[in-house]
């Protein structure tokens, strides 16, 4: 089977039902999507199918067909993503584990609701998990991505 | 010729001439220092200059830091770092920061007890001015000019009169001095550009990218991963295994038991988790009826009695503290490999590398020298990783199969087989005076030993983590352990978590009974705590204590002075919902000198997190045997729909660095619990404050 990854095309040499996110992590070596729990109940593997947040964890290989999936490592390698840019003017990580499924939780977000309000931004990452506590940071980071991004659409 | 720069900031170019391009932060001039191949080769003698085993110089003027600690989301890469980038007079985005294997030279690795940035302050400051010393000495005897005219900033040698030297062209000159014979100070405070600013941490650009590696990201060639088969019910054993379907899996190579369970050995992780499905085990024994709420009956009724009081108005509360589940957003894991020739090597984001080590070398029976331990980023810790099931899990398996084998714990695992924060019934009392103020005290608790640090399994040591009541009412602390029926160990905190949050739950409860004002009743009691008393003001101040709060609104306070630092916390919440939700938590820290306040910020704001959580419904129950709770779905920790705001005051401080990593955990919990009991006039039984404990 075939997948599209991040702008690639992937074989993929694994059981349909295999967990995408197995088939990413352990087949093609995507290791940006985290395991937190397997089930759907952390957002920690959280990535896009064709632009729109998903569970890689919960999400059958076979059901990926030809839509996009994007993951962490496909915002930019550079870090120049205004999610990215945010997240680090902001000093969002503590431990990390969960950012990368907070920030495609917030790119699928600022594609569908270019200026959030904290309800819309509540509303798209309450499912997400920080055991951390990075919560304001996040909040504060995707206002910031809000904006670097109409900047950058403005220029 | 072709130019290439890398992210350090240094600009090199391949061919006949190298451009060393020195950046200078805050004022000082940026300098390009041409220097021919051939000069730099022979200047530098191709060395690179490690004047100890926490700094090493490379030629292109790069800075390695060797950090001795885990990075557990506390930020430590950054703070150590930045102790020795200050000294060595580099900024912080030239260095490379390592995380140290296991190794003597590192002494103390273990990272717990808020330590680290506290003991290695003065230790990490002094290899950056080692270093520091001695490249400015190299930079004066080649001048000819005395030491003292020399300054280093940015990554090189200055004077006044001289084309500055880049730290790069000066590696051998400094690499062949005796340490001995320079003199090492340490930069005043007023000189400091990096430590008590804001940093951001080093490891951001690799976590936002997705190259960051944490333990379950290592993937070793041949390798297996392993899952096991957890007892359904607590002290269970197999009684007979049937692997017929598990091995019928496509890539599943082996099932093995060991103590922990029934492991699943497999090509990939999906294939492990498939053939762990199919694996048929009998379990039998241990402890089918178990239950916590039975548990509670049994601690209850193991409170110590509490002595007659001096005359006066007697008051009394009880509260339960529970269990808790470390839960870290990276389920605990680990690689090991046991060669065929004879060495050992183990992967694994663990808090303690030496015992590890020391683990690994026993259960392969070879010498501690044969073993390396290497420490990825690790999802979290809380104490959770200050164990070493997991490396013996996979040490025990590899040695089996003599393949890298990766043990990763699921998330159900990890929430039902961890190592758990100790239950615990306190009994308080206090006599009070005719204004309702406490003239004398008593605690009494019974709580269970930590069974993975068997150290901790006396009334004393639980008294001498956990009792850290500061304020000036005289009394005692009577502690009564009880043996534990979970496996329990390290939490946030450890004692003071539950001691803490009973002492001023129940400090709250005394004021809000007298109808006395719960900042006021603090502040006269903290005669002898100076610092402590300016946190509270400081906190109350930031808060606007006194100011009328919404209908349904209320706030509570507490405070604690531990890990060196002093903390006050004023927190409110709104009761008018079904469901109480924190409102703003205002939390005013000294914590001596701040080496990153941008990371002191997120540990307080990490600890109030776990305040909330646990005040407001995260805990384990055990019924018929078996950990209730199996995912976030069922320990509810905050989300950022019901995050509070969170307010932190650095109060300016000259102290020596103190601990900042548990501080806030334990008067977070017991201010949110205090604001409820004033929001709703009822007295929570304990935390969680929401439904019954237990
Ligand atoms: S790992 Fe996918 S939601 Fe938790
Ligand atoms: S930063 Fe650690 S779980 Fe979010």
């Amino acid at each position: 089977m075939r997948i599209r990854v991040n702008g690639d095309v992937r074989r993929v040499d694994a059981p349909g039902e295999t967990p995408t996110l197995w088939a990413l992590r352990d087949g093609l070596g995507v290791l940006g999507p985290k395991y937190g729990c397997g089930i759907g109940a952390c957002g920690a593997c959280t990535s896009l199918l064709d632009g729109r947040a998903f569970r890689p964890c919960s999400t059958p290989v076979t059901e990926i067909g030809d839509r996009e999936i994007t993951t962490v490592e496909g915002l930019s390698r550079d870090g120049s993503h205004p999610v990215q840019r945010a997240w680090a003017e902001l000093d969002v990580p503590q431990c990390g584990y969960c950012q990368a499924g907070q920030m495609m939780s917030a790119v699928a977000l600022l594609r569908r609701v270019p200026a959030p309000t904290d309800a819309d931004v509540d509303e798209a990452l309450r499912d997400n998990v920080c055991r951390c506590g990075t919560h304001s940071r996040i909040r504060a980071a995707v206002h910031r991505a809000a904006r670097l991004q109409r900047e950058e659409r403005d220029r | 010729m072709t130019a290439r720069t890398n992210r350090r900031g240094f600009l090199a170019t391949a061919g006949g001439a190298a451009l060393v391009l020195v950046a200078v932060p805050g004022g000082l001039p940026t300098g390009v220092l041409p220097v021919g191949v051939a000069e730099a080769e022979a200047l530098a003698g191709g060395a690179t200059f490690e004047p100890n085993a926490f700094v090493r110089v490379e030629r292109d003027g790069s800075v390695e830091v060797t950090v001795p600690k885990t990075e557990l989301g506390q930020g430590v890469r950054t703070s150590l770092a930045s102790l020795v980038a200050e000294e060595l007079a580099v900024p912080l985005h030239v260095v490379r920061v390592r995380t140290a294997d296991a190794d003597p030279r590192y002494g103390n690795q273990a990272t717990g007890g808020s330590s680290s940035v506290r003991t290695l302050f003065e230790p990490l400051r002094r290899a950056g001015a080692t270093g520091r010393a001695l490249l400015v000495r190299a930079a004066a005897q080649r001048w000819g000019v005395p030491d003292a005219e020399c300054t280093a900033a940015g990554g090189g040698v200055r004077h006044p009169r001289r084309q500055p030297l880049p730290y790069g062209v000066l590696l051998a000159d400094a690499a062949a001095l005796d340490p001995a014979a320079v003199e090492v100070s340490l930069l005043p405070p007023e000189r400091w550009r990096i430590i008590g600013r804001p940093q951001r941490r080093v490891d951001n650009a690799d976590v936002l990218t997705g190259r960051a590696r944490y333990g379950l990201d290592v993937t070793r060639p041949g390798g297996l991963v392993a899952v096991l088969a957890r007892p359904p019910w607590l002290g269970a054993a197999p009684r007979s295994i049937d692997d017929t379907a598990a091995l019928a899996v496509p890539h599943v190579v082996r099932v093995e038991a060991l103590a922990s369970g029934v492991a699943v050995l497999a090509d990939d992780t999906a294939s492990a988790l498939r053939g762990r499905e199919r694996l048929v085990v009998d379990w039998s024994g241990g402890e089918p009826a178990a239950s916590s709420a039975r548990w509670f009956e049994d601690l209850d009724a193991a409170v110590p009695p509490s002595p007659d009081g001096p005359a006066g108005t007697p008051f009394t509360a009880s509260f339960r503290m529970p269990v808790l589940a470390h839960a870290c957003m990276e389920p605990v894991n680990a690689t090991a490999h046991v060669a065929d020739d004879g060495t050992v090597r183990v992967w694994t984001a663990t808090q303690s590398p030496e015992a590890v080590r020391r683990q690994a070398a026993e259960l392969a029976g070879v010498d501690v020298s044969a073993v390396t331990v290497s420490v990825p980023l690790a999802g979290g810790g809380f104490g959770r990783r200050a164990e070493t099931d997991v490396t013996e899990e996979a040490v025990r398996l590899s040695a089996l199969v003599r393949r890298p084998v990766k043990v990763m714990w699921t998330r159900d695992d990890d929430m039902r087989h961890g190592s758990f924060r100790p239950a615990s019934s306190h009994t308080l009392h206090a006599v009070l005076d005719e204004r309702g103020v406490p003239v004398w005290r008593h605690h009494a608790l019974a709580t269970w030993p930590l069974t993975t640090a068997p150290v901790f399994g006396t009334p004393e040591l639980v008294r001498a983590f956990g009792d850290r009541f500061g304020y000036d009412v005289p009394g005692a602390v009577d502690v009564r352990l009880i043996p534990s029926p979970l496996r329990t160990g390290f939490w946030r905190s450890v004692y003071a978590g539950q001691l803490v949050v009973a002492e001023e739950m129940f400090l709250t409860a005394v004021a809000l009974h007298g109808g006395l004002d719960q900042v006021a009743l603090r502040r006269d009691l903290l005669t002898g705590k100076p610092r402590l008393l300016t946190c509270l003001d400081a906190a109350a101040a930031e808060f606007g204590w006194g100011r009328r709060l919404p209908a349904g609104h209320a706030a509570g306070a507490a405070c604690l002075d531990d890990y060196g630092s002093a903390v006050a916390v004023v927190a409110e919440v709104d009761c008018s919902g079904e469901q109480p939700r924190a409102v703003r938590v205002v939390v005013a820290v000294d914590v001596g000198v701040v080496v990153n306040p941008s990371g002191v910020r997120a540990q307080v704001d990490g600890a109030v997190s776990d305040a909330v959580s646990t005040a407001f419904g995260a805990q384990i129950t055990v019924r018929e045997g078996a950990v209730v709770q199996s995912s976030f779905r069922d320990y509810p920790w905050l989300r950022i729909d019901r995050a509070p705001v969170v307010d932190v005051v650095l109060v300016p401080s000259t102290a020596d660095p103190g601990g900042v990593g548990e501080l806030a955990y334990a008067p977070a919990a017991a201010a949110v619990a205090g604001a409820v009991h004033a929001a709703t006039g009822r007295r929570p039984a304990g935390l969680p404050v929401v439904g019954a404990v237990g």
